[in-house]
């Protein structure tokens, strides 16, 4: 995850050359806003810039171990977050490709994203350090669309999909998948696994998994 | 914008139109546009380069615009799995002056802001004069 946001990182920077328009705009044009569209882009760029890595780190057991440190970065992230991050993205999500399909995925991705930063730093003001945890599980899957995301992408392309199909796909199944993989690692989804009856072999596959995840988490 | 606009009648003697107006849009735009996708990184969400691209001039004779300028329309399909996609890209040429521009939405704009120039939607290009009454 962390070398994905590293080239994410990387890419980003022709966002910033004002000589020249980056692909992801051009096929964007002719847009309805450009000015706002554009800021919104940049700021986007550099919020996610902060806020992924921050994520990380924030996972990390040695920052967990650092509660004073733990915190302050915590409260940076969950501001850049909710106020340049998820804001931005919303005004992006509108013009993005596919429609409005692919509007809605990035809408329940950036809600899901401020519903569980709002909730993880309540948490974390309680003390309800499960909660919290369970929370920032979320916000943390949420982020890593952007890289498995673009993951897939790439994989589709070279199965030879669509490229219209394969934005749609590569949307809405990290969405999806990463909501559904941060309640597996907070521990609900056993219960729901368990009601629903999957094959329980299924299941201890995916626990194999994530259990060292979770240990990482903790 | 300037290197497409500078460059005198493309469409020599010994070419027909269509042919003329290919080469054109290979050598001005899809060439340029294929050594610029090998630069950029693939790790976007911008649509990846498709695996191959193909000139048709939609028109064997010129058409005149408002400005009483020759133009003749092309399209570029794409093919990224097995399946071609037609019109991927729409635009016209100039055969005098060897002009590009391309269709983005519903206007045209020189055919290097495909190419990361900015180029402001040029009204009154690529479209038929208004018959006079």
């Amino acid at each position: 995850m962390a070398l994905g946001a590293a080239f994410i990182t990387a890419s980003s920077f022709v966002y910033f050359n004002h000589d020249e328009l980056p692909p992801f705009v051009i096929e964007k044009l002719p847009l309805r806003f450009e000015a706002l569209w554009l800021v919104s882009l940049r700021v986007h760029v550099v919020a996610a810039i902060v806020a992924f890595p921050a994520c990380i780190l924030l996972m990390t057991r040695a920052l967990q171990r650092r509660a004073r440190l733990h915190r302050w970065i915590g409260r940076i992230t969950g501001a850049v977050v909710l106020f340049a991050l998820v804001p931005s993205g919303v005004v992006l999500s509108f013009e993005a490709k596919g429609g409005p399909f692919v509007s809605a995925g990035f809408l329940l991705s950036g809600a899901l994203v401020a519903w569980f930063m709002v909730k993880g730093v309540l948490a974390a003001r309680r003390r309800e350090l499960g909660a919290h945890r369970r929370a920032m599980l979320h916000v943390f899957a949420q982020m890593s669309v952007a890289v498995t995301s673009r993951a897939l992408l790439f994989g589709l392309d070279a199965a030879g999909m669509s490229p219209d199909v394969a934005y749609v796909v590569a949307l809405w199944c990290p969405v999806l998948g990463s909501a559904a993989m941060a309640e597996l690692l907070a521990g609900s989804f056993k219960r729901m696994v368990q009601i629903h009856g999957l094959k329980m072999a299924t299941f201890l596959r995916a626990r194999s998994v994530a259990r060292p995840i979770v240990r990482v988490g903790r | 914008m300037l290197g497409l606009l500078l460059v005198p009648s493309f469409a020599s003697a010994a070419d027909s139109l269509p042919a003329a107006v290919q080469r054109r849009v290979e050598d001005a735009l899809l060439k340029p546009l294929v050594a610029k996708e090998k630069e950029r990184s693939r790790f976007s969400r911008a649509r990846l380069p498709p695996r191959e691209r193909r000139v048709r001039v939609t028109q064997t004779t010129t058409t005149r615009d408002a400005s009483d300028r020759e133009y003749v329309a092309f399209a570029v399909d794409v093919r990224f799995g097995d399946q071609w996609e037609d019109n991927d890209i729409v635009g016209c040429a100039y055969p005098q002056t060897g002009a590009l521009f391309v269709k983005l939405g519903d206007e045209y704009r020189p055919a290097d802001v495909l190419l990361g120039k900015s180029g402001d939607p040029a009204p009154g290009v690529c479209a038929p004069a208004k018959p006079r009454s």
